[in-house]
């Protein structure tokens, strides 16, 4: 059973159940797509060696393991067999090696070279690039070049362990399998040079890769076109005395290769004059193929290994380009608040502006409340000391606590009483329009307390003919605790820097619950409050934009309230507030095609509204990936310097707010871990919305209505006197 | 921590890969007796159990957050002393709990005459020490220690004279850095590991004698009493100024936890409430921050270790302090799934000096027994053997417990005693409530 009091209506019991069995999904879905971007991060940050690789080099170690022939014998040993033996490559035979490719610049431009003079040659790849480049993997293999292993990610083997060794050669050839098809038998250690440069640490690795069957090809006669002598000096290098055989060792990748690509481009003919033949190296050893193809479930492994990284290279593409967009966004957006609230604040601060003629008028005050025992008589003194002539009309929406009976209790002389079953908050609030006597009609909440002057500079704006209706200023009592001061923050810069910002761009897109102010001429004709969504206010306020009213901002009209103390309310207050908003702005997305006012609010206000709440803060995850990210693997300080940099982008934008507020910069104190905590905390709910919003929120369209268990949070509801405290939004 | 020992030569552990490729391979299994990881340097955190003060009849049994708090302090100790891992000291820094609850403690006390507090402290503190002392000592002579003649405590009488820290720990207790095999204890580094970790003692020992001073500083001038031992630090925590031999050690410690300590205070006279948390919270991540950022310039042999690296492990501690204060929740008993560890936090704080004492010792026990099962039959194959060593400081780590358990029962009542109470075998908090509720059920 649930616990009645909390809930505004009886909970129908089959969407209760629905919903407990969806609770996981909010925290699942969004914890799935952070796990399978930063697996995919990860898979990226491997295949281009900034996880896992090791760039240490082994010194020069004595030789007087190594044996006599190897030390004197030729480039292809082959310790298979337990016995090591060398080869060499007879004469007037050429193999051109091609080392760490492929690349996806010169490779291709290397096999053009090769293809054209009719040359075969081998290439060792590694198993990063390999990956990264399958297509040319495989237009090796096509055009009869030999392929070996030269490791996953080239660390040096003599420093590593048996099992890293096993894990390089096996990554290696799943590369090759997956791009290719095939697996190789060929193998050349990374770092390596000739035969007699074998020593005591890298014979061990020799022989033991010998004993998992492979060939090792080191070389005899090296180009060293990865210094970059110039071309005639490659040539040179390249080039066998006496028309000997010779293993040729060049790169096909690790930076500009236009110098080996020239020389192979007038060695390949030249050689060929003096009689060499260009073939890989089994054709050149009179071998069968160092290929075998696979097949089987290791070929689906390596395709499948391809996929993923081949996926991970364009989701990080994707992430890369959604990173720069919202970068884009979140400064665009504090640049455009910085001058337009300015710009605003210069306006209504001018000497002698006014909106028109004072409002004297009187006004009514709608207090509705649903369990406010607590603090409903705080919120009524509060009025009483208006210095502006009021009538206030208290609408208890079912109240089991006794709201109502404090308030009669209290004896005041224009103070009504209203009572109605438990029916919800837009209703309520109709309730009080149709009970109103004045034409302007301020609203606020049960636990809201307003200064003397707040009606008074709230109803101002009215003096306008066009003002339809009047968003004050909410400001956070409770500010001392963390997230009350992160709320705070929150709330000083959105009322001091979006809604100004709203204000000059005509599209406000919402009056909060907690101090507003409407023509009741204006409801009227749109319907009074609707409960088609989880935020009416953001609801009515765009009903009003489209009927053609302005919506305008009162700086000095305040109001305090408190802001949830836990999470847990927090989370829900704001899970309604952004699925309630996403709910306004799909109810109205007709005024995209609208002629008159409401197509004006429907083209500048709609999307607006939609990037910068919507869009804007799905995207803002990507920053704390890539923080992450960053901070572990990437270039730590910078990652630290950009993030340090928005920060304090962030405290400019936010000290203005507090400046135009005249607050105290103490809060601002916190800004660093709001950053860290509270924004995660936002995008989570706003994801949970979005998801909410797709997996089926659409069927259920019209029957979601405030019952308070959408944003009930999962274990126990929201406390009573906090029913209605959902409306105060800083933002929107 | 901060003390200069050489760390010996222990034989380096498996890292995440066996041993590369091509260097010799002939073991196998571990050596035995070796102490693969233990780190003395660690400082562990202890301080005898709290007494039930009768001087405040109005404060009703034991903060349990506090008591919840010493414990999983205690276990951090225990197992980063074990296993090694440098990130523990950044996940919990017991140091800092420690010295922290044990200064609230202290501070609370001192509301009765100050030399009347100091002579309870020392007097609950030496006496299991003594036994431990005993113990060591003993042992080191058994090996063939003679601190006379050792060149590293200054030779001669000065040696001898060192050894009066085992009776009163003004200075940390000496030991030989190149101790003599003796049974299962070999490997040299065996003293620094069962000895080294006194210096705590003594740290506790002179935050014990100096805080009727601190806590006189702190309620006149509380927020520079508060932050000058990380100013401190700052000087002589980090080469700019060097104070050799044992007396920079000790000033070197007091200054890293001194801020923790005079938490204590800040904490027990209610000062911290009165900071707005949003403050508190927000300034103290900042410190953490720098903590950090300080680590990371000054990464040692023993990477994030913040116990080589005294300003991060000073910054750090301080500001996990506060964040841990700050939320202080005063408990009267462990709410919710924590209750069931009720028991086990009532035995570690009411033994927290035993447990501390002995655990590093009884580490270097467990290896032998570990070592033992690499004699049983079926455990042979060469898998049964890799299977031994890839699990092996999980299996110290089940069988260290067991032997704490052990020592609380033989000499943990050498607490009780030096605290006048009523010696007790294992106070897990159970015995006295029992007999009330059957004997009222009885008599009726």
């Amino acid at each position: 059973m649930a616990p009645p009091s909390h809930r505004r209506r009886a909970p129908r019991p089959d969407r209760r159940g629905a919903l407990r069995r969806r609770v996981p999904l909010r925290l699942l879905l969004p914890l799935l797509v952070l796990v399978a971007l930063a697996a995919m991060l990860m898979l990226r940050g491997y295949v281009h060696s900034e996880i896992l690789a090791d760039h240490r080099v082994q010194d020069p170690a004595p030789t007087t393991q190594v044996p006599k022939e190897i030390l004197e014998g030729g480039p292809v040993i082959d310790a298979r067999g337990g016995k090591a033996t060398t080869l060499s490559v007879p004469d007037h035979r050429l193999v051109l090696t091609f080392d760490d490719g492929p690349d996806p610049t010169w490779t291709p431009k290397m096999l053009d070279v090769l293809k054209k003079h009719d040359a075969h040659a081998v290439f060792f790849v590694t198993g990063t690039m390999a990956s990264r480049h399958p297509d040319l993997v495989q237009r090796m293999v096509d055009e009869g070049h030999e392929v070996g292993l030269h490791t996953f990610n080239h660390p040096d083997l003599s420093l590593q362990s048996k099992k890293r060794i096993d894990w390089e050669l096996s990554q290696n050839q799943l590369a090759l399998t997956g791009a290719a098809g095939i697996r190789t038998s060929l193998f050349r250690p990374p770092y390596s040079s000739f035969s007699d440069a074998m020593d005591n640490k890298s014979w061990p690795v020799t022989e033991y890769i010998g004993s998992r069957g492979y060939l090792t090809v080191v070389n005899n006669t090296d180009s060293e076109d990865w210094k970059r002598p110039g071309v005639d000096e490659i040539i040179r290098r390249a080039t066998p005395k006496n028309g000997e055989g010779a293993i040729v060792l060049m790169h096909d990748s690790g930076g500009d290769r236009s110098q080996t690509l020239a020389a192979l481009d007038t060695f390949l003919p030249d050689l060929k004059d003096k009689g060499y033949e260009f073939d890989n190296l089994t054709e050149a050893l009179d071998a069968p193929s160092a290929h075998s193809p696979v097949t089987g479930p290791e070929l689906w492994k390596g395709k499948a290994w391809i996929f993923l990284v081949q996926a991970s290279e364009k989701i990080t593409g994707v992430l890369v380009v959604g990173l720069a967009i919202i970068g884009t966004l979140v400064i665009a957006r504090f640049v455009l608040m910085l001058l337009l609230s300015g710009a605003h604040a210069r306006r209504v601060r001018r000497k002698g502006f006014r909106w028109g003629p004072p409002v004297t008028e009187p006004v009514t005050v709608l207090v509705p409340a649903y369990n406010e025992a607590k603090c409903i008589e705080n919120t009524v003194n509060s009025l009483m000391a208006s210095d502006h002539p009021i009538e206030v009309l208290v609408i208890d929406d079912g109240s089991t606590d006794g709201t109502a009976r404090i308030v009669e209790a209290m004896g005041l002389p224009n103070v009504r009483v209203i009572r109605q079953l438990n029916a919800g908050k837009p209703a309520a609030l109709n309730r009080g329009l149709a009970n109103a006597r004045h034409d302007i009609v301020v609203m606020m909440d049960g636990d809201t307390v307003f200064e003397p002057s707040t009606v008074r500079e709230l109803v101002q704006p009215f003096g306008d003919p066009r003002v339809g209706a009047v968003a004050g200023n909410a400001k956070v009592g409770n500010k001392d605790s963390l997230i009350g001061a992160w709320q705070h923050i929150e709330y000083v810069m959105g009322f001091n820097l979006d809604r100004r910002m709203y204000d000059i761009l005509r599209c406000m897109p919402t009056i909060p619950g907690a101090v507003g102010a409407f023509r009741k001429s204006a409801l009227e004709p749109i319907g009074g409050m609707s409960d088609d969504t989880l935020a009416e206010d953001t609801d009515v306020t765009m009903a009003l934009h489209r009927a053609g009213w302005r919506v305008v901002y009162a700086e000095n009209a305040r109001a305090w309230t408190e802001a949830p103390e836990t999470v847990q309310q927090l989370w829900s207050q704001r899970y309604r507030w952004s699925y309630g908003t996403m709910q306004a702005i799909w109810k109205h997305r007709r005024a995209l095609v609208d002629k008159g006012p409401s197509g004006r609010f429907g083209r500048v206000g709609l999307p607006f509204v939609s990037l910068f709440m919507i869009v804007a803060p799905l995207l803002a995850p990507l920053i704390d990936v890539f923080l992450l990210y960053g901070l572990v693997f990437g270039p730590t300080q910078q990652t630290i310097l950009a993030w340090l940099g928005v920060l304090a982008i962030q405290a400019v934008c936010a000290a203005y707010a507090f400046r135009l507020d005249k607050e105290r910069m103490t809060h601002l104190i916190s800004l660093p871990l709001q950053q860290i905590l509270y924004r995660q905390l936002m995008y989570v709910v706003l994801l949970q919305s979005w998801i909410t919003a797709l997996t089926g929120g659409r069927l259920r369209w019209q029957k979601l209505r405030r019952t308070g268990v959408v944003g009930a949070p999962v274990n126990g509801a929201v406390p009573s006197g906090q029913a209605y405290d959902d409306d105060r939004r800083p933002v929107a | 921590m901060t003390h200069g020992h050489p760390s010996g030569a222990a034989p380096v552990p498996d890292g995440p890969y066996p041993p590369p490729y091509g260097a010799p391979t002939d073991v196998a299994r571990r050596p035995a007796h070796a102490f693969p990881q233990q780190h003395t340097t660690e400082p562990a955190a202890v301080e005898p159990a709290p007494e039930e003060t009768p001087a405040a009849p109005k404060r009703p049994g034991r903060d349990r957050y506090l008591d919840l708090l010493r414990s999983i302090a205690l276990v951090r100790v225990v197992v980063y002393h074990l296993f090694g891992w440098a990130w523990l000291t950044v996940l919990f820094p017991s140091m800092g709990v420690m010295f922290a609850l044990a200064g609230s403690l202290m501070a609370r006390s001192l509301k009765r005459p100050a030399w009347s507090v100091i002579r309870s402290r020392v007097r609950r503190l030496l006496p299991p020490m003594w036994i431990f002392g005993a113990v060591a000592l003993t042992l080191l002579f058994m090996s063939g220690w003679s601190p006379g003649d050792d060149p590293d405590q200054g030779g001669g009488p000065w040696g001898l004279v060192k050894l009066f820290n085992y009776l009163v720990p003004i200075g940390a207790p000496p030991y030989p850095f190149e101790a003599g095999d003796l049974g299962w204890l070999t490997g040299g580094t065996w003293a620094d590991d069962a000895v080294g970790p006194l210096w705590y003692l003594r740290a506790y020992l002179w935050f014990v004698l100096a805080s009727p001073l601190l806590l006189w500083a702190f309620r006149r001038a509380p927020w520079p009493t508060l932050l000058a031992p990380l100013g401190l630090t700052a000087v002589v925590g980090t080469g700019l100024v060097t104070i050799p031999g044992e007396t920079g050690h000790a000033v070197t410690d007091f200054a890293v936890y001194g801020s923790c300590w005079v938490l204590g205070f800040a904490h027990q006279d209610g000062m911290l409430k009165q900071v707005p948390r949003y403050i508190s919270v927000s300034c103290a991540s900042l410190v953490m921050a720098f903590g950090l950022w300080w680590a990371s310039g000054h990464l040692g042999d023993g990477g994030w270790d913040l116990n080589n690296i005294p300003l991060a492990q000073a910054a750090w501690s301080f500001g996990f302090v506060v964040i841990l204060l700050q939320y202080s929740p005063s408990w009267q008993e462990l709410p919710g799934r924590l209750a069931g560890w009720d028991k086990l936090v009532t035995l570690s704080n009411n033994r927290a000096v035993t447990i501390y004492l002995w655990h590093n010792l009884l580490i270097a026990l467990t290896f032998p027994i570990v070592d033992l099962l690499y004699e049983i039959p079926f455990m042979q194959s060469e898998r049964g053997v890799e299977a031994l060593n890839s699990t092996y400081e999980l299996w110290a780590f089940a069988f260290v417990w067991p032997l704490i358990g052990l020592m609380i029962l033989s000499t943990g009542w050498v607490e009780d005693l030096a605290a006048k109470r009523k010696p007790r075998l294992w106070p897990n908090g159970s015995k006295s409530k029992r007999p009330r509720t059957s004997a009222g059920a009885h008599r009726g």
